[in-house]
């Protein structure tokens, strides 16, 4: 009885925030997804220190291309070792392999996991904008680090294998969900603004001002992204730098993708403003921001979080579809689009299998992203009172 | 009812403004890529060993017509496609686009519109299932299944059955027809090949629709289910279906008029990368082709016009739809009473 009544006490007293997020991680599914992102958000910006090498061309493994992936194991056949280890492999082509280059297994040669160990360079808070003119050069140092999570003394070590190159995939994968996500969270938080502005003007005030926005949504809207982001990004000179090219397309993808959300802000707005309380907002002479910050805003916010936890793996994929058709990111720039690309050749299915790693990341990524998009908006529904 | 009309012809002036809006902007497009079309055709026919010189191309601009103004081109070419239906020539393989698209266009529009059917034939019923369903499991793994169709992208899903058509079939289900029918004439036996092959287009491109629709459904159902109009009708003893149809699912059916449009464009943006995949015949392969290889500015120009054109037209329809159906916009649309 005394349990209960304080937990009454706490039910009626909790803000919004804490009763949304007891709703939140009380659903099971929203749960397992959030910590799922949360965990590639952690790894993907610590994709510098657990990476043992370079994910760019000068990491690359010149002995090592193509490589399956080496997975440290505690036992072989020689015995039990405290320290994991990976066994060495060696190039070798001749005539029984038929020319082909494979790799031999040598299991009598461990090669011992090392932790903490000194590697290649890698910074954080660097940045070196590089804009048309010298006045607006600048750069940032930074903090430099070397220390990585593990490595080993001599040779390699390759959790996921080797690309075509000899770059470690795993590497690349981490700083691919870094870039991806960086690209997108520019690119919702431009179509964020954007539609709340466009659309809740449009949806609150109706007439011919709704008849101009709608008509600008509208034609935005209604070309088809995929060929109008090809046409924008042939655009786009091959001397733009890396970075620059990232911009660029991030903010292609916020100002192409921002009329669903506007659209459906206003179809909204148009219903819900010839509402009682919105007319007693009114008359008791209430201004236009404050009808809209203070009652139109929440009527929707369900929407508003189910939509833009919905986009972003819709930019992820726009990113990817881009990248794959090879007008996205390219080469240098580690995305997961890049990836991808790489790994949807007939020859690498059939003998690279592990160029689909990081497709496998890509959609536990946009299947968290969409679990939890899901599970907030259970949550942040007023009507359900549970 | 004169109301209505108005609202109509509003609405219809509306989407011709638009569409000159989005004509501008393509054509735009067209002039911002690198280069014009005299320079890039002669730029190939140089390849081809002739001997080419500026005067050339100024000659083939004069002829082209691209020395006059910005406006007087977009002008023309407007005309052209409104009054004439005529799109030109295309850049580099000087055809006439006509004639290079023919019924491919309409064939991409019969598989995408096929496509979003498909996607709200198994969305609104799941949806609802989903929404409404009392055992927890059986609405998470609907949910599972639909998210993956978001999460997986669909060029990876075609290159999967492709693989898997390859290894149990030995026939990699490309391309729109088989061998013998690619150039025949439209028969009972081509429309019966076509359909034998169509469905993997449009499985591919409405199984990604489909994970979209099934949100949208559900979330609306879930929204309304809770207001007081749905509890006051269960008080007053409506149950079960009846219930549901009556109340929720025609009040949630209003935004998914209104998205039906999107849900075209999405499809037709998914379009041209799984025509490569599955090397269709069809526009949206040539669109990639226009841009990623040839850059023919000119035909994909058409293209993109012609796929606009269509959703605005699906637009202009779903919005007059929504305005009979749901009385709360029908009143916003005729005034007080």
């Amino acid at each position: 009885m005394e349990i209960s009544s304080k937990k009454k006490e706490a039910y009626f007293t909790a803000t919004q925030m804490q009763l949304v997020s007891t709703r939140f991680f009380s659903n099971r599914s929203a749960r397992i997804a959030g910590s799922v992102l949360l965990f590639m958000i952690i790894v993907s910006v610590f994709s510098g220190f657990l990476s043992p090498y370079d994910p760019t061309i000068a990491g690359r493994d010149k002995e090592y291309e193509n490589g399956s992936p080496q997975m440290p194991m505690f036992w072989d056949e020689n015995g039990f070792s405290l320290r994991p280890f990976i066994h060495t492999k060696t190039k070798y082509r001749g005539a029984d392999t038929n020319f082909r280059w494979v790799y031999k297994i040598d299991t009598e040669k461990r090669r011992y996991v090392q932790f903490f160990v000194k590697g290649w360079k890698y910074k954080y808070f660097a940045y070196s904008i590089n804009l048309p003119g010298k006045n607006l050069d600048f750069r940032i140092p930074g903090f430099t680090f070397d220390r990585h999570l593990f490595g080993v003394d001599t040779g390699g070590i390759h959790l996921f294998g080797t690309d075509k190159a000899g770059k470690d995939l795993f590497g690349r994968t981490l700083s691919a969900i870094y870039i991806s996500l960086a690209v997108g969270t520019l690119g919702v938080f431009i179509s964020f603004v954007l539609s709340l502005i466009i659309g809740g003007i449009g949806g609150y005030y109706g007439g011919w001002i709704d008849g101009v926005c709608q008509m600008f949504t509208d034609a935005v809207r209604t070309i088809p992204p995929v060929p109008l982001f090809m046409c924008l990004s042939a655009f786009a000179p091959d001397t733009w730098s890396s970075e620059l090219r990232f911009f660029f397309i991030a903010s292609l993808l916020g100002f192409i993708s921002w009329p669903t959300l506007a659209r459906r802000v206003r179809t909204h707005l148009l219903t819900e403003r010839s509402q009682e309380y919105i007319l007693a907002a009114q008359l008791c002479g209430a201004s236009s921001t404050h009808i809209i910050i203070r009652h139109l805003l929440p009527s929707f916010t369900s929407y508003i979080i189910v939509d833009l936890v919905i986009s972003f793996p819709y930019m992820l994929l726009s990113e990817t579809a881009l990248s794959f058709i090879g007008l996205g990111l390219r080469e240098p720039v580690n995305s997961l689009g890049v990836l991808l690309q790489n790994a949807t050749k007939a020859d690498v299915l059939l003998n690279y299998q592990w160029y689909f790693l990081p497709v496998l990341f890509l959609i536990i990524l946009i299947l968290s992203f969409v679990f939890v998009g899901d599970g907030l908006r259970d949550a942040a529904d007023p009507h359900k009172n549970k | 009812m004169i109301n209505f009309i108005q609202f109509t012809l509003t609405r219809a002036i509306l989407a011709i403004i638009t569409l000159l809006i989005v004509s501008l902007i393509v054509f735009s497009l067209m002039e911002l890529v690198p280069g014009t079309c005299a320079e890039r055709y002669l730029a190939f026919k140089n390849t081809q060993g002739s001997n080419i010189n500026v005067e050339d191309i100024k000659a083939e601009e004069r002829r082209l017509g691209l020395d006059r103004p910005f406006p007087v081109r977009f002008g023309t070419w407007l005309k052209n496609i409104i009054v004439d239906r005529d799109f030109g020539d295309s850049c580099i393989l000087r055809v006439s686009i006509n004639e290079l698209l023919k019924d491919r266009f309409y064939m991409s529009l019969a598989i995408c519109i096929t496509a979003l059917l498909f996607s709200y034939l198994i969305a609104i019923p799941v949806g609802i299932i989903s929404a409404t369903t009392k055992y927890a499991s059986l609405d998470n793994v609907l949910k599972f299944i639909s998210y993956l169709g978001i999460a997986l992208p669909n060029f990876l899903i075609a290159l999967c059955i492709m693989l898997f058509m390859t290894i149990y079939y030995g026939d990699t289900m490309t391309g729109l027809f088989s061998e013998e029918f690619q150039r025949a004439p439209w028969s009972a036996a081509r429309v019966r090949d076509f359909l034998s092959r169509v469905w993997l287009p449009i499985f591919v491109l409405g199984w990604n629709a489909t994970a979209f629709a099934l949100q949208t459904v559900r979330a609306l159902i879930l929204d309304e289910n809770d207001k007081l109009y749905v509890m006051a009708a269960r008080a007053r003893g409506i149950s079960g279906m009846k219930l549901l149809w009556r109340y929720p699912a025609k009040h949630s059916l209003g935004p998914v008029i209104n998205s039906l449009g999107f849900d075209l464009n999405r499809i037709f943006s998914a379009l041209p990368v799984v025509a490569l995949i599955l090397i269709l015949t069809e526009a949206g392969a040539l669109l990639i082709e226009a841009l990623a290889r040839s850059n023919d500015q000119q035909l994909a120009g058409a293209i993109i016009f012609l796929l606009t054109a269509t959703i605005i037209f699906v637009n202009f329809v779903t919005d007059v739809l929504l305005a009979i159906m749901d009385p709360r916009i029908r009143k916003g649309v005729m005034g007080g009473n």
